[in-house]
């Protein structure tokens, strides 16, 4: 894979730990953020990204190439991986 | 003997005011209708308030949502556990039992939050994180 999969993420969201679970069970190494954890600044970068790519600000989201997957959804994970 | 000063008490969890009623005084425990939260009556100058006598506590958290699950008859699922951590996380990092799921630490996503004390469970069948369900 060119890019490296993407995960947004709040570290308090059971779905998202269960989507980065899928991934490591996967082997799929990716970049993660957890959106809650960081500082205010670096947070509303985050967030404007986050909004430009899925409209709304709800997680997990994942990007992997072209592919924007909202919520925790191993079938999409699955596809968009080809595994 | 305790005079009730206004008929109504404030809950500082869903910032709501719920009917007193007759028999109560200061320093019983109540539930909030509203939200489940147990809370200490008490009286101050501006009438009737409830505080949270185990504010912060995991036992807090759990005992208000499954009270607030038996006033609504809504069920859990096997997402409970997962969800529980991730409220006592909230209140780790950042002070209070807020929506698990969820990006802002604001009063009205105070777990049950103000849309599914609003009727989300109702119209969707479950809360934004999945806490709580309608019956099947």
């Amino acid at each position: 894979m060119k890019n490296k999969p993407k995960v947004y993420a709040l570290s308090t969201c059971p779905y998202c730990k269960r989507t980065k679970r899928f991934l490591d069970e996967h082997k799929i190494v990716y970049d993660c953020v957890d959106v809650d954890l960081l500082d205010d600044a670096k947070q509303d970068d985050v967030l404007e990204e986050i909004e430009k790519l899925t409209g709304k600000r709800s997680f997990p989201v994942v990007v992997i190439g072209s592919d924007i997957i909202v919520g925790h959804d191993e079938e999409k994970l699955r596809k968009a991986l080809k595994i | 003997m305790i005079v009730a000063k206004a008929e109504r008490i404030y809950c500082p969890v869903c910032q709501a005011r719920f009917k007193f009623l007759e028999g109560w005084k200061a320093g019983d425990a109540v539930i909030c209708p509203i939200c489940g939260q147990t809370l200490r009556l008490e009286s101050g100058s501006e009438g009737w308030v409830g505080t949270r006598p185990e504010k912060g506590t995991e036992h807090e958290i759990r005992e208000r949502i499954d009270q607030y699950a038996k006033l609504k008859g809504y069920v859990f699922n096997e997402m409970r556990e997962e969800l529980v951590q991730g409220l006592l996380g909230k209140n780790r990092r950042f002070g209070d039992f807020y929506c698990p799921c969820r990006m802002e630490h604001v009063p009205e996503y105070q777990c049950p939050c103000k849309p599914t004390r609003g009727g989300d469970v109702e119209r969707n069948g479950k809360c934004y994180c999945g806490l709580f369900w309608r019956k099947p």
